[in-house]
């Protein structure tokens, strides 16, 4: 059964106020909570709960799937692999998610892997948003790992957003693009207090034609610290770009250290990166519209995380 | 309506050897401007015309002297306060915002986020497509967009004193003509005191009085035919000790 403190956290990580439409699998504290399979999408569970295994028949599309996870279980660290086989020609959205809800002095944590296999010509959107409440005073952490192989002319746009709470993170984000796939990988993470997250990124861009974008943007409050690592190494002739932005604020830390590799002489690799506090341009602007500092501080905030 | 009284705006500088200097920005403005005009204010550069406009706003402190708003005292005024009090300022470089949207920022200008009231401000400001709402206000606008943005959230505020620091600037041949008549225009319709800091020729055509200011004093209060003169005198360029005031060089005014 679900209760107020798992709705709340349902709402904020996967948007469901209510059970949804369509594919679902809902896991609580580490054992299967609810399902629902359609023609299209078969849903398995793994051996003892460790994890599941979601596969999209050929032709699929405009269908969605929700899994997300929630944990209110004191000194609960859950790990699952979860796998998603998509056949070619899909067109689907994927929505994921971890909300944990800590209400003593010790800690809970999950580690979500998630593969993704996607064939030809097939496109998914997946959203992830990682959050975590409660008065406890254990630690939240989340290590989620992603994996992505895309075959010719597949598309993978991926939304990865860990909004408040969480005091522990270390991301994985891996991908192999075949030729003309592209993949766009747009991550926004926000750490306050004594807060720590971490986000290592590995692209291989394998095919011709591939083409791969990594956007991370980054709010870094009180004392926490966060780091980011990039690789994109382009082995065909292909597009990579990687684009770091990250506002400091406080006592603020942050190391951005992004890379590229280019094998191949037709590679073309391009970085952005821009880190520092809030331009002093951008609140005086907000103040001439008559806000006041605090207000205009988190417009920003608000605007650069969107 | 606004009244700037003897206002001073120095600040420290260093010298090579070290030594830190005052240096005089403003040297005594006093004007009075009042509802319904239309002022330009020109002058060479670095002559103090973006720092008046920003000691208005409240951006920049003044040394001494002391402003009014309809008889109000807001020489201690916040920025926010004084923008409540209705006084707006276009920036002549505005700034950019990674991830916010032209609609959030005119929302928070028109104080309303309903979609008509956006629209009556677009077609106003002379865009016509609404796609432009959700344009990112970021590195991603030209010049010229990013300063129609501009112009648009201060029209969208409805202040009572309006400033457009060189509104003009990345602003193509075609556009300025329209964009006279349209600060003239809100001008006279709700009877605000419209400033314009700008070179361009059109817009001091178009004020009902221009203001010269050089070296931190006005200068030259009156119309553009008494002003030409004193604007068409290389005496008054502060770039002359590169050109030498020879005619016909490349001229950087």
């Amino acid at each position: 059964m679900l209760d107020a403190i798992d709705n709340e956290l349902l709402k904020t990580v996967a948007g469901l106020e209510e059970i949804p439409k369509g594919a679902y699998n809902i896991r609580k504290n580490g054992k299967l909570l609810s399902r629902n399979t359609t023609a299209n999408i078969d849903i398995e569970s793994y051996p003892e709960s460790k994890g599941i295994k979601i596969t999209f028949k050929s032709g699929t599309k405009n269908e969605s799937v929700h899994i997300p996870v929630i944990l209110s279980q004191a000194d609960l660290y859950d790990v699952v692999q979860n796998d998603f086989i998509i056949g070619d020609d899909c067109d689907v959205t994927i929505i994921a998610g971890c909300g944990i809800h800590c209400g003593t002095e010790k800690g809970e944590g999950h580690s979500g892997i998630h593969e993704f296999h996607l064939g030809k010509r097939s496109k998914v959107k997946y959203i992830e948003k990682h959050f975590a409440i409660g008065e406890g005073t254990g630690k939240r952490i989340l290590n989620p790992v992603t994996r992505v192989f895309l075959q010719e002319d597949a598309r993978i746009e991926m939304e990865l957003t860990q909004i408040s709470g969480v005091d522990e993170a270390k991301r994985t984000n891996e991908a192999t693009l075949g030729p003309r796939s592209s993949l766009l990988i747009s991550e926004k993470v926000m750490t306050e207090g004594a807060q720590n997250a971490m986000s290592n990124n590995n692209i291989i861009l394998e095919g011709r034609d591939s083409k791969a974008e990594v956007l991370a943007r980054s709010v870094i409050k009180g004392d926490s610290l966060q780091e980011f690592r990039a690789v994109i190494e382009a082995r065909e002739k292909c597009y990579g770009h990687l684009e770091c932005d990250a506002i400091v604020m406080d006592n603020g830390k942050s190391e951005t250290v992004p890379s590229l590799k280019s094998l191949h002489p037709e590679a073309e690799l391009t970085h952005e990166a821009a880190i520092g506090k809030i331009a002093d341009e951008q609140l005086i602007k907000l103040m001439t519209l008559g806000m006041d500092y605090d207000e205009a501080v988190k417009k920003i905030i608000q605007g650069f995380l969107k | 309506m606004l009244e700037v009284n003897d206002i001073f705006f120095s600040i420290e500088e260093k010298e090579n050897n070290g030594n830190i200097y005052k240096k005089d920005i403003l040297n005594g403005i006093s004007y009075s401007f009042q509802r319904g005009k239309f002022y330009a204010i020109t002058g060479p550069n670095g002559s103090g015309k973006t720092t008046l406009a920003k000691v208005v706003m409240g951006i920049y402190n003044q040394t001494s002297g002391s402003i009014l708003l309809e008889g109000n005292d807001i020489s201690d005024m916040s920025i926010t306060n004084r923008a409540k009090q209705g006084i707006a300022y276009g920036f002549q470089h505005p700034a950019r915002f990674k991830g916010m949207k032209f609609r959030d920022l005119l929302s928070i200008a028109a104080k309303s986020d309903k979609e008509d009231d956006l629209v009556k401000i677009l077609i106003g400001v002379g865009i016509c497509s609404l796609d432009f709402l959700d344009k990112e206000v970021s590195n991603k606008l030209s010049g010229g967009e990013i300063k129609k943005v501009e112009l648009a959230t201060i029209i969208a505020q409805n202040p009572k004193v309006a400033i457009y620091d060189e509104p003009d600037t990345g602003i193509d041949l075609w556009t300025i003509g329209p964009m006279v008549e349209l600060l003239k225009k809100e001008c006279k319709d709700n009877n605000n005191v419209t400033v314009v800091v700008s070179h361009n020729e059109k817009f001091l055509e178009a004020a009902d009085e221009i203001i010269i200011v050089n070296k931190g004093k006005i200068v030259f209060k009156g119309d553009i035919a008494a002003a030409m003169p004193l604007l068409r005198d290389m005496d008054f360029c502060n770039w002359k000790n590169i050109c030498g005031g020879v005619m016909d060089v490349r001229c950087h005014r």
